[in-house]
């Protein structure tokens, strides 16, 4: 394990197989929340932050490492296996998700958004819930896992008074906009997946997901440097959460649908009884 | 001057004028000029028909109203150019972002313009409306048979009308070139490309070469503000023009003949209330304009022909089209160097044109099927013609269905069931309901026939059993003053000059003659 | 007989007496109701200049609708009722004079036109159909000014894209996409180099590009070498009816088309699996060249989007 820190990310760019082939930091591109960026900050050799003015990463305290192994124990390994590997106990391989080195980020956006534990192991994917676990939890849940295999991404932290929500905007339309709506309400994909509304997001989390590419979503590292992505989060979090609706009633951001139903039920259907009023009956 | 000479004076002025006083001395006037008295006063008289259903064209009419005014004023305001700028302005998400100037103007418009954005969306809820309320008058001229002889024309000139607002519609809402309309814009050009023969010259002459061009958007704007509506008003003129010269249908009842019209006088009952109604269908309109968000198109952002929104459906009046492009199949021709592309070239051209050329000609359909050549001024109860109704039913189920189906992700979303299940439904309900409807609505119209009284409120039946269970419902005569004498038409002389000091028993009046 | 059944009895305009009963209002108090409907319009005029005073001071849009809505509402309401229960409330009947005419203005009318009309054309015809001619041919010249000259011919326009053997793919800030950027599971929105800011690069050129392996991938059989290291690339105009196809599901490997649900394989060469899209979005062949930037390694093989008539 020294050797693969030491070798720092190029080990973890290496196309040759690992533990898992999903690998979330296999890129070079600087500034994308991988350990290319500019402020990297070192202690024996173990990287504990990295990042610069837009995000900052940090890697979850090794003292979290026991609560989180008693938290894993009690609420994932029943389905992920005492070793976090995909194996449960019952001993089928590949029924659940292996965790190693998917980096500590992955865990906690999964945990901390309520998604898991799973309520419902059968179903297609994992919706946001009230999370079951803490914040704090999720963050020990995580670091422990991250200590079987320290992986990237670490955890984000943005600084939104940095972000320009203009561009934030104009990349949401061209990224984020084709799943889950311009107005960010989430709506039915192929095949029984949604995409979830932004609405209830903290700003962490849309960085977490973005970085991470959790379930159908896909990941964004050398395609979105640090500066795009917390200008996207700025853009949610103000934008989408606290839309201005200077016109009224936002209709659920469900565009021409909702303002259908209300031109014709309300409109219509309102100015029909009002005749119903001024004229006679047969 | 003395006392004595002030007061005849005036008098005399008073008798000057004649009995009608300065008016009536005004309208001589205008009779000098225009002779207007007779004409006038025969206008004045015109009788209306007062039931309620035979308003919902006028809600129809005063959309169109608000829809100029408000369009006059935001003709001030919106630039019809795809030049691009960069907008400064009080939305600061698209602070600094290269947009179209329609785009920024009409942001503008929205945030800096006093108003502007109450009329921008009192605009596009006067649209919504003005087409369901052609929609609903249109079903109610079916239903009731008004189409008949002599009135084809009329027909005619509405079904037009409503293809028109429609286009107009479609037109309107992607002047501002933004992220939702600009996709419609998008597949139009790509319908007209799906035309054999001439579609790729149709879609680079319209639109002045390749997607998206920037000859579009000033094209569409002239088309928007002055030909379409040039077009419709003069419509709506010959419209209501055949409306006053051939006189509006009546539902049979007391003192409804063909030969007559029963009803309220234009002047004053029926233009108050006609013109209280422009005051209410104005007033709803500013009211949905006030507390509903209707296209907020600086969410959307502008349209760049790379980006795309999920749950993008068009305004409603459109979604029968987008609903049959997503469940038509992906059955495309190609074959001798040439591709036809069926799968939008069906739902998007050859669907709507059979759809409203069957409505173009129903009434030579019907007059065919029926053999009815005779002149209709009395309507029809939808029951009274369960075929015809039935057909209208399973039509409207049909352009349901496929409105429904442009919906297919939201209702796939909302009810959280997997988006090919509804899809695939879709695709059957579209076949099954019109199917069922007919048959259905056939049915029920014949019970209605059957039933005396039926569908009307208040008619008392006395039910009984007979010993081998089975219910029995006669109607029973109630209290003479509840009985509903209209129901029943009676002979009543069209010209009557004296009120007769005690009227007969029966009801009728008589006239020494 | 009751009063209720005789004011329901139609009568003509004409000729009525002040005190007829189908002269007075409808309501049982009329002055009531006049009290009713003067406070409506107070309330309405209250409202509408309510309008002007918000205006006055820039309230914020729902303020000025609601007062001028509410104000209009409620003086309509006001008018329909003055209308309804304090005006002549009727039953009145009129005629339907037949406006249609004898049988002998028409067979007039017809002989006027036939006649008249008749012994002209017969006793010219030549000149008839002469002048007919031009007029038609008038008809169809004058349409091609409007026609024509709107637009291009679309000639092979619609057949290429700006891919050529070489393009740098690059995204929509201009920068070059190298082999390092993106990791499995990852998409973005490519161009060639240059035309990321014009109409035509964004509408005809704009394709995805995604990581499905960290190993050259295999599409289809004769595209072995189209997908370096795992990076595959599709035109993202949809073939139904050309909206961008941004929707990608990493875990379900498709790229669906957010406008009517069509949704193509990534693994197979986007063949279309599910909806109304006719055709396999057209791939681009990717190499990757010795800087370690992805480039084209010619234009699509066939035209990207919709179908047309010439296509093929």
């Amino acid at each position: 394990m020294a050797g693969v820190l030491a070798l720092g990310p190029l080990a973890l760019f290496a196309t040759s197989a690992q533990a898992n082939p999903l690998n979330p930091t296999a890129t070079t591109r600087k500034n994308s929340g991988t350990p290319n960026s500019n402020i990297v900050v070192k202690k024996n050799g173990t990287v504990i932050k990295y990042g610069d003015k837009y995000i900052t990463y940090s890697a979850p305290s090794s003292k979290l490492d026991a609560l989180g192994q008693a938290l894993f124990m009690e609420n994932c390994a029943s389905c992920h296996g005492t070793l976090a590997n995909g194996v449960p106990a019952n001993g089928v391989v590949g029924a659940y998700p292996d965790l190693v080195g998917l980096g500590p980020a992955t865990i906690d956006f999964w945990v901390a958004s309520g998604r898991m534990p799973a309520k419902d192991t059968t179903a297609v994917e994992a919706p946001r819930r009230q999370a079951a676990l803490s914040p704090q939890q999720a963050e020990a849940i995580a670091a422990w896992v991250n200590s079987l295999q320290p992986s990237f991404p670490y955890i984000p932290d943005p600084h939104l008074k940095n972000a320009n929500v203009s561009d934030g905007a104009a990349l949401f339309a061209l990224n984020c906009a084709a799943c889950h709506t311009i107005e960010g309400d989430g709506d039915a994909l192929a095949m029984s997946t949604f995409s979830p509304s932004l609405r209830n997001i903290p700003a962490y989390q849309v960085v977490e997901a973005i970085r991470t590419g959790p379930a159908n979503m896909p990941r964004f590292t050398g395609n979105l440097s640090d500066k795009q992505v917390n200008d996207l989060t700025k853009y949610v979090t103000t934008e989408i959460q606290h839309p201005n609706n200077p016109g009224g009633f936002g209709l659920g951001g469900l565009g021409p649908v909702a303002e259908g139903f209300v031109a014709l039920l309300l409109g219509v259907g309102f100015l029909v009884l009002i005749c119903y009023w001024i004229g006679e009956r047969t | 001057m003395s006392d004595v000479a002030t007061p005849t004076n005036k008098r005399a002025q008073r008798e000057a004028l004649g009995p009608y006083g300065k008016i009536g001395k005004t309208l001589g006037e205008l009779d000098d000029r225009l002779g207007v008295a007779k004409g006038g006063r025969t206008f004045m008289d015109k009788i209306f028909p007062d039931h309620w259903s035979f308003m919902l064209g006028e809600i129809a009419l005063y959309s169109f109203v608000i829809l100029m005014v408000t369009g006059i004023y935001l003709t001030f305001y919106f630039v019809p150019s795809s030049a691009i700028v960069t907008y400064h302005g009080s939305y600061l998400p698209l602070d600094g972002q290269k947009v179209t100037q329609a785009f920024a103007s009409t942001v503008n418009l929205s945030f800096k313009v006093r108003g502007g954005l109450l009329m921008r969306q009192m605009h596009h809820w006067a649209c919504d409306i003005f087409v369901g309320a052609l929609v609903v008058h249109m079903a109610r001229v079916f239903f009731t048979g008004a189409f008949r002889k002599p009135r084809e024309l009329n027909w005619t000139i509405g079904l037009t009308l409503l293809i028109l607002a429609i286009g107009n519609g479609f037109l309107g809402y992607s002047l501002p070139d933004d992220l939702v309309s600009g996709t419609g814009i998008r597949i139009a050009y790509s319908i007209m490309l799906s035309i054999p023969l001439v579609g790729t010259y149709l879609a680079f002459f319209i639109f002045g070469g390749n997607f998206p061009g920037t000859a579009v958007i000033p094209r569409f704007f002239i088309l928007h503000v002055l030909i379409l509506p040039l077009v419709i008003i003069g419509l709506v003129g010959a419209h209501l023009f055949l409306l006053v010269r051939q006189k509006h249908t009546q539902f049979p009842g007391e003192g409804r003949t063909e030969k007559n019209v029963v009803g309220s006088p234009m002047f004053p009952v029926f233009m108050a209330k006609t013109t209280g109604f422009l005051f209410i269908v104005g007033g709803i309109t500013a009211l949905l304009g006030a507390f509903a968000q209707i296209n907020p198109i600086w969410q959307f952002g502008p349209y760049d022909a790379s980006r795309i929104s999920y749950a993008v459906q068009p305004d409603w009046y459109m979604g029968f089209l987008d609903g049959a492009l997503r469940i038509w199949p992906s059955w495309t021709f190609h074959s001798f160097g040439h591709t036809i592309p069926f799968e939008v070239f069906v739902p998007a051209v050859i669907l709507p044109g059979i759809i409203f050329n069957l409505c173009y000609m129903w009434p030579l359909i019907e007059r065919k099927f029926t053999g009815d050549n005779e002149i209709h001024h009395l309507l029809d109860r939808p029951s009274d013609r369960p075929k015809r109704t039935a057909a209208g039913v399973a039509m409207f189920a049909l352009l349901a269905i496929l409105f429904i189906a442009s919906s297919t992700d939201v209702i796939a979303n909302f009810f959280h069931i997997s988006l090919n299940t509804v899809l695939l439904e879709m695709r059957i309900l579209c076949v099954v309901v019109p199917i069922i409807a007919y048959p259905v609505t056939y049915k029920i119209c014949k019970e209605m026939q059957a039933f005396h009284g039926a569908g009307k409120r208040k008619t008392p039946n006395v039910v009984s059993r007979t010993s081998e269970g089975e219910y029995v419902a006669t109607p029973t005569p109630v209290y003479s003053e509840d009985a509903h004498h209209e129901l029943q038409p009676t002979v009543v002389p069209t010209f009557i000059e004296e009120v007769p000091e005690q009227p007969t028993e029966s009801g009728t009046r008589t006239v020494e003659r | 007989m009751s009063e209720q059944d005789e004011h329901r009895t139609p009568v003509s305009l004409n000729g009525l007496s002040a005190d007829d009963p189908h002269l007075q209002p409808a309501a049982k108090n009329p002055a009531t109701v006049e009290v009713v409907i003067s406070i409506t319009f107070v309330l309405g005029t209250i409202l509408v200049a309510g309008f002007g005073a918000a205006y006055w001071v820039n309230a914020k849009p729902w303020i000025l609708g609601a007062t001028m809505g509410g104000g209009l509402f409620i003086l309509g309401v006001g008018l329909v009722a003055w209308g309804k229960y304090l005006m002549p409330r009727g039953p009145f009947v009129e005629d339907r004079h037949e406006f249609a005419n004898s049988q002998a203005d028409r067979d007039a009318f017809a002989a006027a036109i036939v006649e008249r009309g008749g012994s002209v054309v017969k006793r010219r015809k030549m000149l008839a159909g002469l002048l007919g001619g031009g007029l038609g041919i008038f008809g169809v010249v004058a349409m091609f000014p409007l026609l024509r000259s709107l637009g291009p011919l679309p000639k092979g326009t619609l057949f290429h894209t700006d891919w050529r053997k070489g393009s740098y793919a690059v995204d929509q800030t201009g920068r070059r996409v190298s082999a390092g950027d993106l990791a499995v599971g990852s998409i973005m929105t490519v161009f060639p180099e240059g035309t990321q800011n014009s109409d035509r690069g964004q509408a005809v050129d704009q394709t995805v590009l995604i990581r499905v392996s960290n190993q050259r991938f295999t599409t289809q059989k004769g595209r072995e070498t189209w997908a370096p290291l795992g990076y595959v690339a599709y035109s993202k105009v949809c073939t139904h009816l050309g909206c961008p196809v941004g929707l990608y599901e990493q875990q379900l490997q498709l790229l669906v088309c957010p406008c009517h649900q069509s949704m193509f394989n990534v693994t197979n060469g986007a063949v279309p699996q599910f909806g109304p899209a006719p055709r396999p979005l057209p791939q681009l062949p990717l190499y990757i060249d010795s800087d370690g930037y992805i480039r084209a390694q010619a234009d699509y093989n066939q035209p990207v989007g919709p179908g047309f008539w010439e296509r093929g």
